[in-house]
């Protein structure tokens, strides 16, 4: 079951992480890490806090208490584009693909961070904004390949099947070459063999090297994780192997409901 | 494209506009100089609005900075014409980063109210200080573009000099659309939070086309004030800047060349319908308002998406 080459330092650290709404403790005193190289899954009831420990570690939420550790170095105050720069990159529940723009144009903006034309550059044509942009257009094509979207390429992203834009927006993650790749609900709105697929997908791409973190309802999907946390009520109640997890008590009766 | 019909595309209109001021009168000629001059100026709030998401109803006041910068060096101190409009993009654009960085962290109504603000401060300035701008007596005796003795001191000469300019500013600007960061420009308009994800300076990006903007709306001025030889705070009023917006939102926010039709319609239409007499102007009132119902994207979006229906898939 244990996919990719899981090392003991972990790239991600929650430590003591809490987070209220008004009088609703969302998150009390969260601990786990996520090692370098593994592919770790998140679960959890709704309302367990998922989502907001989800944009806590993104950045679009500031922790009340407790901080956020990316390779070592505290980033529980940086903003969004900060961490993304460091290279921890993260899809949403609901796609969030740029709709106008075309396939092939959402995956060469995930190349955006390793490059550097400027907008004067770019006006004049200058020999390195060619460069970038044939560099962008090669990667695009090659990711499009990669994750079965050849042949919507040039369509706009806002106009393929819901399913597909899931893949898009993955696709682009995989573009920007993250280290920790957060994924949100990935299955969700995907069938059964979509979700297979998926399944082979985060495999192959962990065995590639990208850490990811898997935040997902679905044991079918989750499975695929060499360690889960489970999240309850705003505390990780339970983490180790799916096996050990399917047969913990608590879990059992917090979540599982068998 | 086939290479014949590409020729066609882009000879005829061409010639058109390369015959069209020897055949118009002197009147209509010295409205599509206008035309010429708000196109850069309205290309720069195009260019906000539509790949930023900016209403911006500020560009009066570059307009205007570009204009008394000219005017001040080139009437009172007798320099070249480069060095006003120099003097102008670098202070309008200073102005521009400056005001930009604070005020950009605003959105949607209170970003337009902020920029707003900035028009009515610059048209008020603008007035005030007369020992600057000449406040409402203006300043004149402001000399003619002349590069090498040739002096841009008529309808048609100048004619020739603003529309070439105009173009290459387009060009640009459709360069800056298909490479790195305007696709950036795009994705941020589409999707902030994703944008964030993977690592675009939102922020910065759109300082940076502030300032770009700014620039244009001072180059426009600095050329209007060499065309009219005198600038007067008239010209620079709030009312300006909502011209500059009207054209662009007319011509389409989301193409490139659309406030080249965007700025014909507001020159040329008035007038041509002036002939109608006193009627004219609710007539302009309700094609404008036609315009805006029936052709949400602009007259630019509606050629550019009859134009790829009518493509073969």
């Amino acid at each position: 079951m244990t996919m990719g080459t899981e090392t003991v330092s972990p790239l991600l650290q929650i430590a003591q992480v809490s987070h209220s709404f008004g009088g609703l403790h969302v998150l009390r005193g969260v601990d786990f890490g996520v090692p370098a190289g593994s592919l770790t899954g998140l679960i959890g009831p709704n309302g367990a806090g998922k989502s907001t420990l989800f944009n806590i570690i993104s950045g679009f939420l500031a922790p009340q208490r407790g901080t956020v550790r990316f390779d070592g170095r505290d980033i529980t105050r940086d903003t969004v584009q900060t961490r993304s720069r460091a290279g921890l990159v993260r899809t949403f529940q609901t796609p969030k693909v740029f709709g106008k723009l075309s396939v092939r144009e959402n995956l060469m903006i995930g190349c955006y961070r390793h490059l550097a034309s400027g907008v004067v550059g770019n006006m004049l044509r200058s020999s390195r904004s060619r460069g970038e942009m044939e560099l962008m257009h090669a990667r695009a094509t090659e990711a499009g390949e990669r994750f079965g979207l050849s042949e919507v390429m040039e369509r706009p992203a806002g106009q393929v099947p819901a399913g597909m834009q899931r893949l898009v927006e993955l696709a682009r993650g995989y573009v920007t070459r993250p280290r920790l790749l957060m994924l949100d609900e990935p299955s969700s709105g995907l069938n059964t063999t979509e979700i297979g697929q998926l399944r082979e997908l985060l495999q192959r791409l962990n065995r590639e090297g990208i850490t990811i973190l898997l935040v997902s309802h679905d044991m079918q999907l989750v499975d695929v994780a060499s360690r889960v946390h489970v999240l309850c009520f705003g505390s990780i109640i339970a983490s180790g192997a799916m096996v050990q997890i399917k047969q913990d008590e608590r879990v059992r009766q917090a979540y599982l409901g068998v | 494209m086939p290479p014949l019909r590409r020729a066609l595309v882009w000879g005829i209109p061409l010639l058109v506009w390369a015959a069209l001021p020897f055949v118009a009168t002197r009147h209509i000629v010295d409205l599509l100089v206008f035309a010429g001059l708000y196109t850069i100026a309205g290309l720069g709030v195009a260019f906000l609005l539509g790949q930023c998401g900016i209403v911006s109803l500020a560009q009066s006041v570059f307009y205007g900075i570009g204009a008394y910068c000219t005017a001040w060096f080139c009437a009172h101190k007798g320099l070249p014409s480069p060095v006003g409009a120099a003097a102008g993009i670098a202070l309008s654009t200073a102005i521009a980063a400056l005001v930009g960085w604070p005020i950009l962290r605003l959105s949607g109504h209170f970003l337009a109210l902020a920029t707003l603000a900035l028009g009515i401060i610059g048209q008020v300035l603008f007035l005030e200080w007369d020992w600057l701008t000449g406040g409402t007596l203006g300043i004149g005796g402001i000399p003619r573009i002349a590069p090498f003795g040739f002096a841009f001191d008529t309808p048609l000469r100048f004619y020739f000099l603003v529309w070439p300019i105009a173009l290459l500013l387009l060009v640009l600007h459709h360069n800056l659309l298909h490479s790195r960061n305007g696709l950036a420009l795009r994705a941020m308009r589409d999707s902030p939070e994703a944008a964030a994800v993977l690592g675009l300076d939102i922020h910065r990006l759109k300082v940076q086309m502030f300032v770009l903007s700014a620039a244009l709306g001072s180059a426009a001025g600095s050329l209007f004030a060499h065309y009219v030889t005198f600038v007067s705070v008239d010209s620079f009023a709030v009312d300006r800047a909502i011209s500059f917006l009207l054209l662009a939102v007319l011509g389409g926010v989301y193409t490139v060349w659309g406030p080249v039709l965007g700025a014909l319609f507001i020159t040329v239409l008035p007038q041509w319908l002036s002939r109608l007499g006193d009627i004219h102007a609710f007539v302009f009132a309700a094609a404008l308002i036609a315009a805006v119902i029936l052709l949400p994207e602009g007259f630019g979006g509606a050629i550019r998406n009859w134009w790829r229906a009518r493509a073969p898939k």
